[in-house]
């Protein structure tokens, strides 16, 4: 197991600067420049501004100073759009917002997803399989800007409490968190049902059905374990993916998380903010799948096996 | 449920009305709160509320400038030197606001190291271009500050519209001690401009300020003026999406908002018909034409592509009646006269239109290369692109290709001259015809069409020289006047601000600027 984490955790480490080195480069190839603005700088401010910044120097140099910052100072530099603020701060204002409404969402998507899928197999090819896959694909189908607005509307507008946007109350998390989740749910339901449908035409099931092992215990007990393999598979990327924020669910419902500033930070060519953004979410995928890793060890004997081999 | 059922029903603008904090929609986060690093419109809007300058604007008349930090001032018979005597006033830390304040401050912008986006805004002032491109030491500049409490303004020509470019927030002092205590005044990451460290002479200091949550600003009690400010402090909501901000206050979430999209007016007119505004705004909604390639090249080509915009249907089906229909460039206000132009029938404008396509070369639109026009993604300006695409290929039977790019992209390629056709929004930054008119001078900077005229040039150096402000207004309305012969650019609309304001806001008035004193906006209490 050790040997499984140390393998993983070096092969995250490559990945993360592989994706920082990629991103560096290509987000200088991108068009126009930081500082950029409605109207026209003379030139002789923009040539300030890109030697204030390092910005004049050619893309290697820039690049090994950024991992020379990052390596011994653990500085993420400055945002270049918003001058006198580290993108530090930027990100440690931002992730507690998205770490939360991540969570919340999640939760929703498991807690809906996974027994829905889980009841759609047992009733395979009956009426619950039909409803709850049409609404798994629904919720697949119909992207979140549609969702979020519709969830604004429909709820925030009427139902005492909930909030149409703004982050300004406890409340006000629900409706993106049930966005975020009903998507995520689509997609777990799905997983948890094909995964389950397997699990219960295989023989071990059969020979406990015939042994008069009841519906729930041949459901959680025999089956669940297996069942859930892909589901957790796809868990652990998209629990990532929704701490880091989303700019649709983050612009509907006006919630002041990473997903804007992903976004935003491109499209003002932040290059800073943009690398610091992908840094947190290139540990956060990697810290993700070691965890599904371990997960998937500890549920599938036949992985541990293979591990001690 | 329960817990949901027994919450207080009254809405955030409800309780912070109660606290007598004035919500409002900024469209966009701020950048910086620094006057000599910000540039963006909603950065203006908390900068003047923590900064005052030498003079300060009106509630309801844009053309009324009430004495600031200046008590008052004089100019020569030229209004070419101008002398400011400022009052006893105090930084929110209990420091004196001095004449040095301004001096340094006006310095630190202008500084070739510093590199002040703005910096051209002072240009006005004598030697102040030279000094910013380093041509010149600072004592050649014409500012000085003879004691505390006086201030002298050389200008570099006549400049009787002086007192409306003071409004603009690169005008403001800054506190020369607090920038000093954070790095000093060549320091573009200092901290002076960001929470717990900040301090002003405005109406208002910095609070709390979360990134694309809230910004806060609270009451200053030393400002000299204390005793007027209506609120108790002013929270921005930087929302950027006009949909969710619609939504946000009808849900009580914000006493006016910042922009109601073209497609939910109706919406917002039908639910909210009392909070709902249309006020004109100082801004103009054209297409650049690149005259630097062919055809557009040619002022033919030019004329008929403007002749075939129906911008009465433009303005009705797409802006949904949030404008007025533009044969000109600089927007009516600021008592400037535009130039008298004839304005032709649809039927003879589209005739024309073809007459002088032809005229060119290209009868029926044969033989007419397929040009590009290029659009930011914004929803509305491709709605506007598609229908003008739709209207030439109806009347001159020509094709346009629409190309819709992130918002950099699209102003990299605008401003490196990497287009056939570019939609363009221009607002003015004070009220006066030399912030639109000016823009057109050959090479400058925003120009951006390649177009350029020794009459048109000539015409601007007239108004900057000239001795009269009705002489000043009557060169700047040839100048435009050549431009739109020369028809470098397509003026479709003169935009308005379409907007919700909560019938509890008092002290908001239509303003041309959309720059409102904020401290002289009260809010009713909400009925308990």
């Amino acid at each position: 197991m050790i040997r499984l984490l140390l393998k993983r955790l070096a092969q995250g480490l490559v990945v993360v600067f592989v994706l920082q080195s990629i991103t560096f480069f290509l987000v200088r190839l991108l068009p126009g420049n930081p500082f950029l603005g409605e109207r026209k700088l003379p030139e002789h401010v923009m040539a300030q501004l890109n030697s204030l910044y390092g910005l004049d120097q050619s893309a290697l140099v820039q690049y090994g100073n950024y991992w020379k910052n990052l390596l011994l100072h653990g500085d993420f530099g400055p945002s270049l759009v918003r001058e006198g603020v580290q993108v530090a701060d930027i990100i440690a204002q931002a992730f507690p917002v998205s770490l939360e409404l991540g969570v919340l969402g999640m939760l929703v998507a498991v807690l809906l997803g996974i027994p829905a899928g889980m009841f759609a197999a047992y009733r395979r090819n009956r009426w619950p399989d039909a409803f709850f896959m049409l609404m798994a694909m629904a919720g697949i189908c119909i992207p979140s800007f549609v969702i979020a607005p519709l969830a604004g509307l429909s709820l925030g507008m009427h139902v005492p409490g909930l909030s149409v946007a703004g982050w300004d109350d406890p409340l006000c998390a629900v409706l993106p968190a049930l966005t975020l989740g009903l998507v995520n749910a689509a997609y777990i339901a799905r997983l948890t049902r094909g995964g389950m449908v397997e699990v219960l035409s295989a023989d071990f099931i059969r020979t406990a059905r015939a042994k008069g092992v009841r519906p729930m215990r041949l459901l959680f007990v025999h089956a669940l374990r297996s069942g859930l393999l892909p589901a957790v598979s796809y868990l652990g990327p998209a629990f990532a993916a929704l701490i880091t924020g989303s700019f649709v669910v983050e612009t509907c419902f006006q919630v002041p998380g990473m997903g804007l500033h992903f976004v935003n930070a491109t499209t003002d060519r932040d290059y800073f903010l943009i690398q610091g953004l992908v840094f947190c979410y290139g540990v956060l995928i990697v810290l993700a799948n070691l965890v599904v890793d371990l997960v998937l060890v500890a549920l599938n004997p036949q992985l541990r096996s293979q591990g001690a081999a | 449920m329960v817990m949901v059922g027994c919450r207080e029903e009254r809405s955030s603008a409800e309780k912070a009305a109660a606290q007598g904090i004035l919500v409002v929609g900024n469209n966009q986060e701020p950048l910086s709160l620094d006057p000599h690093k910000a540039t963006a419109v909603a950065d203006g809007k908390i900068i003047s509320a923590l900064l005052e300058g030498l003079v300060r604007p009106d509630a309801r008349d844009e053309a009324c400038i009430h004495p600031g930090m200046a008590e008052r001032w004089e100019h020569d018979a030229e209004a070419r030197v101008w002398t400011f005597y400022l009052r006893e006033a105090f930084w929110s830390d209990g420091r004196p606001v001095t004449a040095q304040d301004f001096v340094y401050a006006y310095r630190r912008i202008l500084h070739p190291e510093f590199a002040g986006k703005y910096a051209e805004m002072l240009y006005p002032l004598r030697n102040a271009a030279a000094y910013n491109k380093g041509e010149c030491a600072w004592d050649a500049v014409g500012v000085s500050a003879p004691d505390a409490r006086t201030l002298r303004l050389e200008m570099s020509g006549p400049t009787p519209h002086l007192l409306h470019l003071l409004l603009h927030f690169t005008w403001f002092p800054v506190p020369a001690h607090a920038v000093e205590a954070h790095g000093g005044m060549l320091d573009r990451r200092s901290l002076w401009a960001r929470t717990g460290h900040w301090v002003g002479n405005g109406a208002y200091v910095l609070g709390c300020h979360r990134f694309n949550d809230r910004l806060e600003v609270v009451a200053n009690a030393r400002y000299w003026r204390a005793q007027e400010v209506r609120n108790r402090g002013v929270r921005f909501l930087p929302v950027v999406n006009g949909y969710t901000e619609t939504r946000m206050f009808l849900d009580g979430k914000m006493h006016i908002s910042n922009n109601v999209p073209p497609e939910m007016l109706a919406v917002a007119k039908a639910r909210a018909p009392q909070a709902y505004c249309q006020d004109a705004y100082y801004c103009t909604i054209f297409y650049r034409l690149n005259t630097r390639r062919a055809p557009l090249d040619d002022v033919r080509v030019r004329r008929a592509l403007s002749l075939a915009v129906n911008r009465e249907s433009l303005v009705r089906d797409v802006v949904r009646g949030a404008g007025r229909p533009a044969y000109a460039f600089t927007p009516p206000g600021a008592g400037y006269a535009l130039p008298a132009r004839e304005i032709l029938s649809r039927e003879a404008a589209e005739q024309e239109a073809r007459r002088l396509l032809a005229e060119a070369g290209f009868p029926g639109g044969k033989g007419f290369p397929t040009l590009e026009l290029m659009t930011t993604s914004r929803d509305v300006q491709r709605v506007m692109a598609e229908s003008l695409q739709a209207m030439w290929l109806k009347v001159l039977g020509i094709h346009v290709e629409i190309r819709s790019c992130e918002w950099t992209a699209y102003k990299a390629a605008q401003q490196n001259g990497d287009y056939d056709l570019s939609s363009s929004s221009w607002s003015g930054d004070f009220l006066d015809p030399a912030t639109f008119v000016e823009l057109w001078r050959s090479g400058g900077g925003n120009n951006c069409t390649g177009w350029g005229s020794s009459a048109c040039d000539a015409a601007l150096q007239a108004a900057a020289s000239a001795a009269t402000a009705e002489a000043r207004l009557g060169y700047l309305a040839e100048a435009e006047r050549l431009m739109l012969e020369a028809q470098p650019i397509i003026p479709l609309y003169w935009s308005e601000r379409t907007y919700l304001k909560s019938p509890a806001v008092q002290g908001w008035y239509p303003l041309l600027l959309d720059n409102h004193p904020l401290d002289a906006v009260q809010l009713l209490m909400p009925r308990s």
